[in-house]
């Protein structure tokens, strides 16, 4: 059984009160406490169109319940951004399915993954933006 | 202005044998395509049971397609009950005990909800931070 554990810290003075988040979790199979033991690997992708592009196929995995997608823009401009969207094509809004996000220059994401649908990307930019981002599954 | 930066850190010593897993990266949350830092941000905690069915954890009241930030904790630590996470329609992930998520939300249209759903008996514990670059308060009733 593999161990990977996930932390995450957020800090913030958007309050008066400072808000400190500090949270770490160890990445499990579906209803379960054994560990996730499978992985795409940690992959890179370059860009240099704004054409949808699924980076990440739900046929990829066998267990589809426990999986968690690690996302990140390495990009340095803020003004560039990647959508994300459990969809073939992913925009500002779709009907048919579901855009989840803008990643723009450094922004990360970890979220859990119903492989039921493919993740599609499309980048803000003909500019080369690259998207680092990583699949574990059960 | 304010600032908001998240962190997150993701180690694994035996995923993939012989190489030991280590990625570590922070950002700085930012107003929509600019350098300002958000400045609005819910917080708070529930309980969630599998009868109350699929609740709007946030409704999308900001500017469509802006940059908003969501975390989510279920803090149960019985491994039979997990969180169903969605926007809308589409259920993104599973949260089981224990774990969280930190996720891009760009409120793509209003109908686009944060919602979440408690399944397995029992309740469940949850936390979650949302932080926002725009959002206008319901009407009063």
């Amino acid at each position: 059984m593999a161990t990977t554990n996930a932390s995450i810290n957020i800090r913030s003075n958007i309050t008066s009160n400072p808000i400190t988040i500090s949270k770490t979790m160890t990445m499990k199979k579906f209803q379960s406490s054994i560990g996730l033991e499978e992985t795409s690997g940690l992959r890179f992708k370059k860009f240099a169109a704004v054409t949808e592009t699924v980076v990440i196929e739900q046929d990829e995995f066998t267990s589809t319940k426990g999986c968690k997608v690690y996302m990140r823009n390495t990009g340095t401009n803020p003004a560039e951004f990647f959508y994300v969207a459990k969809h073939a094509s992913a925009a500002a809004s779709d009907t048919d399915g579901e855009t989840i996000g803008k990643l723009y220059a450094g922004d990360w994401m970890l979220i859990p993954y119903l492989a039921d649908v493919n993740i599609t990307v499309a980048p803000s930019t003909t500019n080369n933006m690259t998207l680092e981002y990583m699949v574990f599954a059960e | 202005m304010a600032t908001t930066t998240a962190t997150v850190g993701i180690t694994s010593a035996d995923l993939t044998p012989g190489m030991s897993l280590g990625i570590s990266a922070t950002t700085t949350l930012y107003q929509t395509g600019t350098t300002t830092g958000l400045e609005l941000v819910d917080i708070g905690a529930g309980k969630l049971t599998q009868a109350s069915g699929a609740d709007a954890l946030h409704e999308a009241l900001g500017t469509a397609d802006t940059t908003n930030w969501v975390y989510i904790c279920n803090n149960s630590t019985n491994v039979e009950q997990y969180m169903k996470i969605g926007i809308h329609e589409t259920i993104i992930g599973n949260l089981g005990s224990g774990e969280w998520l930190w996720m891009p939300w760009n409120m793509g249209d209003g109908d686009a909800e944060i919602n979440i759903e408690a399944e397995a008996s029992g309740e469940i514990p949850y936390e979650y931070a949302i932080f926002k670059s725009t959002y206008t308060l319901p009407a009063k009733t």
